[in-house]
């Protein structure tokens, strides 16, 4: 995978998807900085991780100024709070003008909310629920064609 | 085009490999150090045209290490690697000769800006800097960087081109007394008024320096002939 060479990516939330994505875009020979309020949180990421992390709460203005906002290509909010995903994404947006920022939100109606405020979301909730509606109609399908029960 | 060859000494190896990956390209050659002593080593077994240098290691540290560079290999640029917060030791060490500094977080884009310029400058120099006056030139560029100790490498080139200038050996003469080496800079005043007996900054650089109390300006002096 080679998303994110060259990139200046932070990514907020050092949990699994955080960890995940941190580990990808490092190991991708991107400029990483992976944020989150627990030291510990930083023990997910591999052994091969070649970015920054950040101790800090990433909602106060010196911590994202720490990791260099001003110059980040993309940002990724992906801590365990909703809230605190859609407010940093709109403040790297709004104040800090990243060019791409996206939101994980586990709440589906938020979608369109992080649409209003022309920030980039991915909802798991949202992705898992419809893959199991897919494979329903799938079965369904299979099931009118005359297949097993 | 020949590769240029970039060393960069950390003892973090998730500096040393963000470094690497981001400077990594068909015309650059990169090399790590894990410290200030395996930089020596490989500063003395390679001609690096650029070092990206962390000033905080354990034994010889950044600045260890800078000095060896400039009494040594004034020719190599040093780039400091520097943490959030502490710009002020960095600007310490361009004092003493580095040429930039990059902070951490390393942006990729950043990196790259900064070592293809100063790796520009560097041909640049290497391009322009042939004859005396394009020595002197460099050498008045450093002074005007405070980079004194490669300012006076750069004088010492020019002598080597014209050894009968009085300007060269004054300019060097200024270089030793700003350093502290008031003797060094009064054997090189004299040696420029033997040369030339008429030019006055050497003449007013000696007045000043042999006098018991010296004081005011140290001369750098122009080209040629003066009234």
């Amino acid at each position: 995978m080679n998303t994110g060479k060259g990139l200046f990516i932070i990514v907020v939330g050092c949990g699994r998807l955080g960890s995940y994505l941190a580990d990808k875009f490092s190991g991708a020979g991107a400029g990483v900085v992976v944020v989150d309020r627990e030291e510990r949180a930083f023990e997910s990421l591999s052994t091969e991780f070649g970015g920054f992390k950040v101790e800090g709460d990433a909602t106060e203005f010196a911590v994202l100024k720490q990791a260099r906002i001003a110059k980040a290509d993309v940002v990724i909010g992906a801590t365990h709070d909703d809230n605190v995903n859609m407010m940093i994404a709109q403040i790297a947006r709004k104040v800090f003008l990243v060019p791409t920022v996206i939101a994980r939100v586990q709440e589906p109606r938020r979608i369109n909310l992080c649409q209003a405020l022309a920030i980039d979301s991915i909802c798991p909730t949202a992705i898992a629920g419809d893959l199991v509606l897919k494979t329903l109609e799938q079965a369904s399908e299979k099931g009118q064609d005359g297949g097993h029960r | 085009m020949a590769k240029q060859a970039v060393l960069i000494v950390d003892d973090e190896k998730n500096i040393r490999l963000t470094l690497s990956q981001t400077l990594e390209s068909p015309d650059m050659e990169v090399d790590t150090a894990v410290n200030g002593e395996e930089a020596l080593v490989k500063l003395q077994e390679k001609d690096f045209g650029l070092v990206l240098l962390d000033l905080k290691m354990p034994g010889m540290d950044g600045m260890d290490v800078l000095r060896w560079i400039s009494e040594n290999r004034p020719d190599v640029r040093v780039i400091i690697i520097t943490a959030h917060g502490t710009v002020d030791s960095a600007v310490e060490a361009m004092k003493r000769g580095a040429v930039d500094y990059i902070q951490k977080p390393f942006v990729p884009k950043e990196i790259r800006e900064i070592v293809s310029r100063v790796m520009d400058r560097r041909t640049l120099e290497a391009q322009t800097a042939q004859d005396y006056d394009g020595w002197m030139e460099m050498a008045r560029k450093c002074v005007n960087e405070r980079r004194f100790d490669v300012a006076a490498e750069y004088v010492r080139k020019a002598m080597r081109r014209d050894p009968s200038r009085a300007e060269a050996f004054n300019f060097l003469g200024a270089l030793l007394e700003i350093q502290g080496d008031r003797v060094g800079a009064q054997k090189n005043y004299r040696a420029a008024l033997s040369l030339d007996p008429t030019y006055t900054p050497a003449q007013e650089n000696l007045y000043r320096s042999t006098k018991a109390r010296p004081g005011g300006e140290v001369i750098f002096g122009g080209p040629g002939r003066t009234e």
